[in-house]
């Protein structure tokens, strides 16, 4: 009996072929959405955590035991001995690179007014092995060391109406609690993919920032990228005790999860994403329950046919339950499949949202790169199918409750 | 007639006083004013700033002539030869490792000199105070034991860096012994509170003051001058060229 409504559901289908195409491809459509939309999430997802990772916390951090007690009185005083660590630091199997750095907030004096904005003291030949530099250098070459030159955001250039070539002269805070100034040229103008490092940082050879804010040879922080497999919370442990034994000294060495600004602020956002795309998720499963549901109220005359000519009410609603499952299974195939497409090529080219998120301090990349999920596209399908069917159910077993005569009434 | 002469005599008692030997807020802070300038001096001095850290301590010398122009020179390791060059009009920065000097304006004179409680901004005041505020002999009062004017001025222009002051001048030298600067809305910003003073070619100079930004916490500024000559001449001209020797 059951094969032999199986076989009529898809006769059905065939039969109304209109009204399947329309059918199957709400289901379609919503099921391509779901998947595109975690597609952008999972990308999301992962740029954040990259982007935390290569240019704000690494995966590992070390800095001053005090540091980010008094960070916002800026205290470049509180210093890593770089000297000293990177030859500990050579020796651990667990670190894959690391790179010191300044970070520090300064005035750019241009024709007598002062314009804020950070500057990053780096190391930059390591900083190539930690980076993509060469990819993100737009024009120009990359400051060198014990010269006086800068390499600036292309968007800051932009706003400031500077270019290569162009000197600046920087002010800051220095680790005496004093202030200087140093005259920088631009040697190049870098776009990383963070937008607010491309529109208020300038980065500087590391030996004239700790110069030039007499840092005496010390720098602000280390980030450590780990070997691949390695645990970031252990290899902040491990390294914590080969400083510790070998300097005498403690520092402030965490792992980038542990780090509640970073960190924090990354499952916040996938909280919020989550959030964003559960409410886009709602709003598909509804198209779904209501075209399926719409189908069979439309379809009242031909229930009553059937009851008339014998067929029983369960008969009625494992007849649609079938059609609807049939319809949901290529509708979400198709769209599923349409939206792995899309993404697989939105992923190559990019999402590029430069001036949407021009000038926010936010650490998404400005060209986002969706990534596919095949647990969570898996799930899409099989939930889409699950929703459309189970809608037929509701509808369907109204009618199989109506009298023929009532039914045939329907218009 | 010996009852009138008499009226007379107790009449003039009253008011000899008053014409005689009575001073105004104007006067006060003219005097007061004008024992801060020098035609010349060249001191040696040092800038003790306290915060949560520590004390950090700047060295300096210095050079003015006549009300307006000074010029400071860091001798100190970590600011070594930066130096601050005011002139009637203006306020400039020289830093040894900067290609151009800067000129400080606008919001970039209240940014503070050297991490200390004291603002370029600061540095500016003491022009011409009479016409530019106006001034309210309040009473007397003692600070420290010693007998003080107690006047309050209320800026007239805005140009000034605070739109309101509160001084204790000593009545008998006229040195400032204690300062509060206000917003016009009356909330403390700073105070300044002198310390020691010495008597040097017959004036006395306020050697040691100590001035706290009441916008930061647990900070302080002790500015002391070690060793001071007035009224020498100099070997500086308070040019742009003095800057970059």
């Amino acid at each position: 009996m059951t094969t032999k409504l199986a076989k009529t559901a898809l006769r059905n289908i065939s039969r109304n072929k209109r009204r399947s195409i329309l059918s199957g491809t709400a289901i379609g459509v919503s099921a391509m959405a779901i998947v595109f939309l975690f597609s952008i999430i999972g990308g999301m997802t992962e740029d954040m955590a990259f982007n935390l990772k290569t240019y704000y916390t690494g995966e590992v951090r070390i800095r001053n035991i005090d540091y980010d007690k008094y960070e916002r009185y800026n205290p470049l005083h509180l210093t890593v001995d770089w000297e000293s660590v990177k030859d500990l630091l050579v020796d651990i199997e667990d670190i894959d690179k690391f790179v010191p750095r300044i970070s520090f907030p300064a005035n750019l004096y241009i024709e007598g007014s002062n314009f804020g904005a950070m500057g990053v003291g780096a190391n930059f030949s390591l900083e190539a092995g930690f980076q993509d530099l060469d990819g993100s250098l737009k024009s120009g070459r990359l400051p060198e060391k014990g010269k006086n030159e800068m390499i600036m955001g292309a968007v800051l250039a932009r706003d400031l109406k500077l270019n290569i070539g162009d000197k600046v002269t920087v002010m800051s805070t220095t680790a005496a609690r004093g202030t200087n100034a140093i005259t920088l040229k631009i040697v190049g103008l870098f776009s990383f993919p963070v937008g607010a490092l491309n529109s208020k940082y300038f980065w500087l050879p590391l030996d004239r920032a700790q110069y030039f804010l007499r840092m005496n040879g010390g720098v602000q922080e280390v980030l450590i990228k780990v070997k691949e497999g390695v645990d970031p919370k252990k290899a902040a442990a491990s390294i914590s005790s080969v400083i510790t034994n070998n300097t005498g000294k403690t520092l402030d060495i965490r792992s980038w999860e542990e780090l509640s600004t970073s960190y924090g602020l990354m499952k916040m956002a996938d909280m919020i994403y989550n959030f964003i795309a559960m409410f886009f998720f709602l709003l598909g499963s509804t198209v779904i329950i209501n075209t399926t549901m719409m189908v069979i109220f439309e379809r009242m005359r031909e229930i009553g046919t059937l009851g008339a000519m014998g067929m029983h009410g369960k008969e009625l609603v494992r007849l649609f339950f079938f059609e609807g499952t049939f319809i949901s299974m290529i509708g979400a195939a198709v769209g599923v499949a349409t939206g792995i497409a899309i993404t697989l090529y939105v992923g190559k080219v990019g999402l590029d949202f430069t001036d949407a998120i021009s000038g926010m301090d936010f650490e998404v990349s400005s060209i986002l790169y969706p990534k596919l999920s095949i647990g969570k596209t898996i799930f899409v399908y099989f939930y889409s199918v699950i929703i459309a069917a189970g809608a037929t159910l509701i509808p369907s077993k109204k009618a199989a409750k109506i009298e023929p005569v009532e039914a045939l009434r329907y218009v | 007639m010996k009852y009138k002469i008499i009226v007379i005599l107790i009449f003039l008692s009253l008011i000899i006083p008053i014409t005689v030997f009575s001073i105004t807020g104007e006067e006060i802070i003219r005097k007061a004013d004008a024992i801060q300038a020098f035609d010349t001096s060249e001191a040696y001095g040092e800038i003790r700033v306290k915060d949560r850290f520590g004390v950090k301590v700047s060295t300096f010398k210095s050079w003015t002539r006549g009300k307006y122009e000074s010029l400071l020179e860091f001798t100190s390791l970590a600011e070594r030869g930066q130096k601050i060059l005011r002139t009637e009009d203006e306020l400039y920065l020289f830093y040894p490792d900067a290609e151009e000097l800067i000129r400080m304006q606008g919001s970039m004179l209240r940014q503070s000199m050297l991490g200390s409680d004291i603002s370029y901004e600061d540095m500016t005041g003491g022009k011409d105070r009479v016409s530019q505020y106006d001034i309210v002999l309040e009473g007397e009062e003692k600070v420290n034991g010693i007998d003080c004017y107690v006047l309050t001025m209320t800026a007239r222009v805005r140009t000034v860096p605070y739109p309101k002051e509160k001084v204790w001048i000593d009545k008998e030298t006229f040195i400032v012994w204690k300062a509060e600067y206000y917003t016009k809305s009356g909330r403390l910003l700073k105070e300044m509170e002198t310390l020691r003073v010495e008597e040097i070619g017959g004036r006395m100079i306020a050697m040691e003051s100590r001035i706290s930004d009441k916008m930061k916490t647990d900070t302080e500024t002790i500015m002391v001058i070690n060793n001071i000559k007035i009224n020498i001449p100099l070997s500086v001209d308070f040019s742009l060229d003095d800057l970059s020797w």
